[in-house]
């Protein structure tokens, strides 16, 4: 059949054809894809599920592989760092079934906190790692990279960007799965990682990485005779071809689909009677400094042009333009130039994310700030949906850095100065992702913080995946319910308070002050669902009543109000959900709902 | 080649338009790219799609290359400018949604557009969804109206056809009455 896929649909596909037997990840945007298409496949031998964390996922994954089972964990590049443990031991212990670290970086970026490079994290590792540059090749790569993991034993990362990952193509092939038997686990002293074990396989993986070195050498191709050299990879490819487009004689592109371990024998083939090298990749200069270090070794002397002396940029991504725009620094070719258009463009303004529309984070940020105002306190916020609460005119977020952060760093800023309060917000699926560690640290040492889980029932961020909170597993099965409450009083925390942000707006602020009163370590739980999963019932409209004072519009800065070119407030009845918070602000009772018939 | 760039914000179902115009080119024998910012889908940021027919290039359409701009919100469009070139085709929906902390003014977007471009076509997607009582449905009624006035070359039994394959059953049937309609009454 011919499909168009998404890089990451695509990906799912063919681990699926593959025999893939278990696939776990936790969702993370460019990453979420891949587990949300494989939950639409099924087989006897394949399971699936988002796991609380991704050092979790990759422990159930190592796990699976040990039993030779073909597995699959898929996660972020900031989820790597979450699951880096496991990883650099696995890399020493080895693996028996195919086992795939699926990670999706994010050039630019678009929605990350970092511009981390996975290649880097491969040759951290010592892995060999694939980096596909259209969801074509993603699809090809998924069967050889699980045979690599089973003929070394080792797993093999899979790192995708996301203008590979979130790309659709057309892709024709067979959907019919391969059948593996898994063999079952055999007990050996080798999955028993010990210091002197260690040593004696640190030895096997050096030389593992060598043996592999030619096969992988296979995935990587020259294209074109130019004297000019350029060595690219991922989907900096294609914007390279594009970009030399009517300038092929000039150039010859080494395309490079494994980035480590490199082979020096090919590198240095391609450079033979090459006048310069130029770098064209995005993120870090992984490439440049492989091929730097081959050429240094083989005393190979040859002008080259990347990040290391400011030809290529080091942050955002790169696109046809920019790569031209480099061409044109290097060669000083003005054909490379690129005509503006237009001159007097219209500038429009940024615009910024907001919480959605009858999002119940709002109004449980506005009852935090209504119940603190005049108070001297630190806000310090999360990975989620939630982290938009620094936005304005909301602002009572005044850190985040990090999973499970919030609720750690606010116990860090109360203990250097104890003369402030300090709270923490944190999702409900980042709560169980890495929150309860945090609270387990603050109640254990007396750390006297006051933590606010907004519990919208979802992992929001990413598209409304399950999680232990909610107790539906992927398919929308039974699993088990983990409460929240039980965890906090489990641990030992008595001061408790649960609040429903939809609920009388005025008494909420009056309980939360009064919480906030006792300076005891206290968790206060928000819950209400998120609005996009509910369809709504009502939506509220102004009416002549209202005297344009923005009350409504400046306190909560919701999308479905705005103001027209008259000044007339107005709520948008296509956005609005219905929640109703915008009335709590309005003196002149203007806002009325209108029910959905 | 043909490259298409949809511009719009969250909400107004840009995605999926993406989705159902590279079927309806693969539906023709052609292979498809495309790509996609998403993640703030849901909250209201601006959300672009790049669509190149051909298979070898890459996901994002170079400056000026764009041969045709579907504007879901006319600010949006207005961003995306430096993508097209004059001789482009634009094709706005008459919905302005103003970045907030700008006054910026709808004819004053409208104006430029004029200004710039000789093959501007402005449709009424927004209020015409709305009159035939799908207000979510203005990506599907600007492909409808967009085929039926010739701007892409597809018969509304493609765009059926295309509809078809990409959406639920249960989404297909809704959205087959509106395309009915639309090339009925408009």
């Amino acid at each position: 059949m011919k499909k168009v896929l998404m890089g990451n649909e695509a990906v799912a596909y063919s681990l699926f054809i593959n025999g893939v037997n278990v696939a776990v990840g936790y969702p993370g945007t460019p990453s979420t894809e891949v587990i949300e298409t494989l939950k639409n496949f099924q087989d006897d031998d394949f399971y699936v599920e988002w796991s609380t964390n991704e050092k979790v996922a990759l422990e159930i994954a190592a796990g699976a592989s040990l039993s030779g089972a073909r597995s699959v964990a898929t996660m972020k590049q900031v989820g790597l760092n979450v699951a880096a443990d496991p990883l650099l031991s696995l890399s020493v212990v080895g693996v028996e079934g195919g086992l795939i670290v699926f990670v999706a970086d994010d050039p630019g970026p678009h929605s990350s906190q970092t511009e981390q490079d996975t290649r880097n994290f491969a040759r951290f590792c010592n892995l060999p790692v694939f980096d596909p540059s259209s969801p074509k090749e993603a699809f090809e790569l998924i069967k050889p990279a699980f045979e690599i993991s089973e003929k070394y034993k080792l797993p093999v990362l899979f790192r995708m960007t996301t203008r590979v990952c979130h790309s659709n193509q057309s892709i024709e092939f067979e959907f019919k799965r391969e059948k593996r038997k898994i063999k079952g686990f055999e007990k050996k002293p080798d999955w028993v990682i010990l210091p002197a074990l260690s040593y004696i396989k640190h030895m096997e993986l050096e030389q593992k990485l060598q043996d592999m070195k030619k096969e992988l050498s296979a995935y990587n191709k020259v294209e074109g005779r130019g004297k000019i050299g350029i060595v690219t990879g991922g989907v900096s490819y294609f914007y390279v071809k594009e970009a030399i487009k009517g300038f092929e004689d000039l150039f010859s592109i080494l395309k490079i689909t494994v980035a480590h371990p490199l082979d020096e024998g090919f590198i240095l083939e391609f450079a033979k009677d090459k006048e310069m090298l130029i770098f064209i990749e995005e993120l870090d200069p992984v490439l440049e400094e492989e091929v730097k270090l081959i050429l240094f070794e083989n005393g190979r002397i040859i002008s080259t042009y990347g990040k290391r002396n400011g030809y290529v940029p080091f942050a955002g991504e790169l696109d046809v333009d920019k790569v031209k725009y480099i061409f044109y620094k290097v060669l000083s070719d003005k054909r490379f130039l690129a005509k503006n258009t237009f001159t007097d463009v219209l500038q429009i303004p940024k615009r910024q994310a907001q919480f959605c529309a009858g999002c119940p984070h709002r109004s449980s940020f506005l009852i935090v700030k209504n119940a603190t105002k005049d108070k001297d306190i630190i806000f310090t916020g999360d990975i989620g949906c939630y982290t938009l609460g620094f936005a304005k005119p909301i602002t009572t977020t005044d850190t985040c850095l990090c999973m499970g952060a919030s609720i750690t760093m606010a116990q860090g800023l109360n203990i250097a100065d104890s003369s402030k309060r300090v709270i923490a917000f944190i999702g409900d699926s980042t709560f169980f992702h890495s929150g309860i560690t945090g609270l387990v640290n603050s109640y254990y040492n007396r750390h006297n913080i006051t933590i606010c889980i907004l519990d919208n029932l979802t992992t929001g961020m990413t598209g409304f995946q399950p999680h232990p909170g909610t107790g539906k597993k992927i398919y929308g099965e039974e699993g088990r319910k983990v409460s929240i409450e039980s965890i906090v009083k489990g641990i030992g925390v008595e001061r408790i308070l649960l609040i429903d942000p939809y609920s009388d707006f005025t008494e909420n602020v009056d309980k939360v002050r009064e919480f906030l009163n006792d300076e005891e370590l206290g968790v206060i739980v928000f819950r209400r669902e998120c609005a996009n999963l509910k369809s709504r019932e009502s939506y509220f409209k102004i009416n002549k009543n209202c005297s344009k004072c923005r009350a409504c519009l400046k306190v909560t800065g919701c999308p479905a109000i705005d103001e027209d070119e008259n000044g007339n407030i107005f709520i948008d009845s296509t956005l609005c959900n219905g929640c109703g918070l915008c009335k709590n602000f309005c003196r002149y009772s203007a806002i009325e709902k209108v029910m959905v018939k | 080649m043909n490259d298409i760039i949809i511009a719009g914000i969250g909400g107004q179902g840009n995605i999926l338009l993406s989705r159902v115009v590279c079927q309806l080119f693969m539906n023709r024998g052609f292979d498809v790219k495309s790509a996609e910012n998403i993640g703030m889908s849901q909250r209201g940021g601006s959300v672009v799609s790049y669509i190149r027919v051909g298979d070898d290039v890459g996901p994002i359409v170079p400056d000026g290359k764009a041969d045709i701009l579907i504007g879901l919100e006319m600010s949006e469009a207005a961003r995306n400018v430096n993508k097209v070139n004059k001789d482009s085709v634009i094709v706005l929906n008459n919905r302005f949604v103003r970045p907030k902390n700008s006054d910026l003014k709808k004819q004053q977007i409208l104006k430029f557009f004029e200004e710039n471009f000789s093959k501007l076509n402005v449709i009424n997607a927004h209020d015409i969804a709305f009159e035939l009582n799908m207000p979510k449905a203005e990506n599907i009624t600007m492909l409808a109206l967009i085929c039926k006035e010739g701007i892409l070359p597809f018969s509304k039994e493609e765009i059926l056809r295309a509809l078809e394959q990409v959406l639920t059953p249960k989404m297909y049937e809704m959205n087959k009455i509106l395309v009915e309609k639309i090339y009925e009454r408009y």
